[in-house]
């Protein structure tokens, strides 16, 4: 046995109770001398207990370290300043703030101003606090009430994600509060949010002119930082998209609806549904079945925003699963061998008949290029990364954060510098169509459909179909 | 609005750049995990405060030892419906704490044991990776139940007879029901906090910087684990009341001292951010499990040998002459009450 002077604890695998209390004893001895303390060992014993659960307890409440006697209370959302005196904490794991081991408030604390919007996961309104009077948006989780499996695991991972993103370009999660039917199973459930009063998408549909190539860089940057933040944290969000992007009076730009998002490791997580991101959003290895992706289908879907903050319209607006990635073809070119190796083993793919290789030829390259007259090189370069079909191909959210685009002039515009526009939040629903979000279940198999005719039809128009070219 | 958002992001700032600057330790990047964690917490959970522990004490329904009785049987039972129910571990014991901290909010005499067992387990599966089915959960907890089970063995060979755990549809039906009103109670009164953070991989990756103190891999993780794992029934609620990262260096130690195994010199937890008082706290609250278990077993003979229920509960609290309604704990009659325990002198 190893018995140090140091390390009191190695004698205790006799009668440990007994070595702990002896050890209290010395400690108590020495802590007399301190302090002068006259206390008694049991009670010394249920205050040291107390104290150290308390220390662990909160470390924003850093410096109570050698203060055991300090009344035991809430834990405090502000933190202390550090006082000088202390020694330093060593207690490194912050325990979240916002989270404590007490039940949620009921919804009666807020008061319903008006809708904002329905998505498929839930409806949206916004709400004032009575106590405060501060305004937020309050989303109420769709429950059914007879379903065989409890709460939507959707809407619990919404909220399990959402407590732990502390990021100024994702929306903040405030609390979750419940309906007075307590008991009833489909009690309902709300997520306090805070209030952001535009989404990006009613701005570009309403906006009469497009935003400044010094916006769209701040944009796009502020989205690749939120982006960057979930992907460094192991969040895919799987739903980005023009609509689940908040833009606020001050050019503030935060990632919403996380109700598609999950956890995933750090390698590619196996037997991930494939039925995440809308369509007009989704990647390409998404559509061709793939179980086992990763960070890049946001990535892609960035590249979809990208298109859409310049367009000013969704970029590629496919009526269906086929349509889409065959206009997703047309966009970025047929997938060879070399542009992207591994795409003939996923499902999909053995459906797809490509137009033979000399054909092929003219079809392979990328139109963005020619579709985006206005981009810089360095712009159509990004574009063309991200919209790269082969996924391990597209830059990291951090990656592009570095892109050269960003550094070229114009400059991005400071968010304090960008134009307001009247809330829509406010005053009514939204009218554009675009799909919806996939609903679980509703399984999509590309084969059934008849590929090799859709690429049948794709030959014979060959000429037509890539004339986009001459735009 | 916009002042009280921007109030909350400068406060945050500034609880992030007063707090005490990050050291770096010889192989641990300490500053790039010192900002990661500021940012997500990952790797916390929430605590109960001293306040919550001592109103759960002081306001429960139940003496001391029947509560202990009562959360170390649960906890066993999440294992085992757990092992039925193939989970790994790394989602059982999840449940395990948020069974644990539910119960440091709610009474546990407000709900079945079992009940609130299956419903811990069967949100923490339905939010990782592996999905049970309430079926499956409810199949698993009447099998668990019946005389059949393994869990309680007698000293009879097991016969095994499907029709005493057999489940009609109206058995499920009302299972469930309960079941799923008490996964929203139970995430409601957690206000919808279910992220725990275990401290099995930290153990891991601490090891591994101790190099595994010169022991076979193998042989100091099992050792590691299972001591993690025993610390889940520990009727003190060490995951509860103490952070990840202190378990996982308790427990090391622990593994150390049964291995005899050569430790550093120096007061290497400190390295870990564990001081000495919680470790010592941590180390002791480990090795005690097994003889809390066992006194357990001597003093309350029904423990381990059938499911712990709330009527066997009850029928101990009247056969002590203490009464259960309310939350309140009141003797019936103190003068039967004194009577009873001379006679039992």
């Amino acid at each position: 046995m190893s018995t140090k002077p140091k390390s009191r604890w190695a004698n205790t695998e006799e009668d440990a109770e007994l070595d702990a209390k002896l050890k209290l004893e010395k400690e108590e001895k020495r802590r007399k001398k301190a302090e002068k303390a006259q206390k008694l060992a049991e009670e010394e014993a249920a205050r040291r207990k107390a104290a150290a659960a308390q220390q662990a307890d909160n470390t924003n409440l850093s410096n109570d370290h050698d203060d055991p006697s300090r009344p035991s209370k809430r834990r405090k959302l502000t933190p202390e300043p550090p006082s000088s005196s202390a020694p330093p904490r060593l207690l490194r794991f912050d325990p979240p703030s916002s989270s404590s081991l007490a039940p949620s408030r009921s919804v009666d604390h807020y008061d319903k101003l008006n809708d904002i919007e329905e998505g498929t996961y839930g409806f949206v309104a916004r709400a004032t606090e009575l106590s405060t009077g501060r305004v937020v948006a309050i989303k109420r989780l769709k429950l059914e009430a007879a379903d065989p499996n409890g709460l939507p695991v959707t809407g619990l991972r919404e909220i399990q994600i959402l407590k732990r993103c502390q990021h100024r370009n994702v929306v903040k999660l405030e609390e979750v509060v419940v309906g007075n039917d307590i008991g009833k199973p489909d009690n309902s459930i709300f997520l306090v949010l805070e209030f952001v009063e535009h989404d990006l998408k009613s701005i570009l549909d309403d906006m009469p002119e497009p935003f400044l190539s010094s916006e769209v860089k701040r944009l796009l940057l502020q989205l690749a930082s939120g982006v960057s933040y979930l992907h460094e944290n192991y969040i895919l969000h799987r739903d980005l998209k023009t609509s689940n992007l908040l833009l606020s009076n001050r050019g503030l730009l935060k990632i919403a609806d996380f109700g598609m998002a999950r956890y995933v490791g750090e390698s590619p997580t196996p037997k991930l549904t494939q039925l995440v991101v809308t369509l007009w959003y989704r990647s390409p290895e998404l559509l061709l079945g793939t179980r086992s992706y990763a960070s890049p289908v946001d990535m892609w879907s960035v590249g979809c925003i990208f298109g859409e903050l310049i367009a000013r319209e969704p970029l590629l607006q496919g009526s269906n699963e086929v349509d889409q990635i065959s206009k997703i073809f047309q966009l970025c070119g047929f997938p060879t061998d070399e542009s992207w190796p591994s795409f003939r083993r996923l499902p999909n793919a053995r459906s797809l008949r490509l137009p033979p290789k000399q054909q092929q030829q003219s079809a392979t390259g990328s139109v963005i290029r020619a579709k985006f007259p206005s981009l810089t090189t360095a712009g159509a370069s990004l574009l063309n990364s991200l919209l790269a079909l082969d996924p391990d191909k597209r830059p990291s959210a951090k990656e592009m954060l570095e892109h050269e685009y960003f550094r070229q002039d114009p400059k991005p515009k400071p968010e304090s510098l960008f134009p307001t526009f009247p809330s829509k939040a406010g005053q009514e629903r939204r009218r554009r169509h675009e799909p919806d979000a996939p609903v679980r279940g509703q399984a999509v198999a590309l084969g059934d459909v008849d590929f090799s005719g859709i690429f049948q039809g794709r030959k014979e128009e060959k000429g037509a179909g890539f004339s986009l070219r001459m735009v | 609005m916009i002042c009280a958002s921007d109030g909350i992001e400068t406060s945050r700032v500034s609880s992030r750049q007063t707090g005490i600057p990050p050291r770096s330790y010889n192989g641990i990047n300490g500053q790039k995990i010192a900002t990661t964690l500021a940012a997500m917490s990952l790797f916390a959970n929430p605590l109960a405060t001293p306040s919550q522990l001592y109103q759960r004490a002081s306001a429960s329904s139940l003496p001391q030892d029947l509560h202990e009785a009562v959360f170390v049987a649960t906890q066993c039972l999440t294992q085992a419906a757990g092992r039925l129910l193939q989970l790994p571990q790394s989602v059982t014991a999840q449940a395990n704490v948020v069974l644990a901290r539910y119960w440091v909010v709610d009474s546990p005499m407000a709900h079945e044991f079992s009940d609130v067992s299956a419903a811990t387990i069967y949100l923490v599966s339905k939010l990782g990776p592996i999905p049970r089915s309430p079926r499956d959960v409810s199949n698993v907890y009447a099998y668990l139940a019946s005389a059949n089970s393994q869990l309680f063995p007698t000293d009879e060979p097991p016969k095994n007879d499907p029709r005493t755990y057999y489940q009609s549809e109206a058995d499920y039906y009302a299972f469930q029901q309960r079941m799923l009103s008490l996964e929203a109670r139970i995430l409601r009164s957690l206000s919808f906090d279910t992220h725990v953070a275990l401290p099995h991989p930290l153990a891991i990756t601490y090891l591994q910087t101790l190099d595994f103190l010169s022991q076979p891999r193998t042989t100091v993780s099992l050792r590691v684990l299972q001591y993690l794992n025993t610390a889940l029934l520990s009727p003190q609620m060490l995951y509860v009341t103490h952070q990840p990262h202190a378990l996982a260096t308790a427990a090391i130690y622990n593994a150390a001292r049964d291995l005899g195994a050569k430790m550093p010199e120096h007061e290497w937890w400190e390295v870990f951010d564990v001081d000495r008082e919680e470790l010592g706290f941590l180390v002791v609250a480990m090795r005690s499990v097994e003889g809390w278990m066992q006194k357990l077993k001597d003093d309350i003979p029904s423990f381990g040998s059938k499911m712990l229920t709330r009527s066997l509960i009850e029928d101990e609290l009247k056969k002590r002459g203490l009464r259960v309604d309310g939350g309140d704990t009141a003797a019936v009659d103190e003068e039967d009450e004194v009577m009873r325990m001379m006679d039992s002198r």
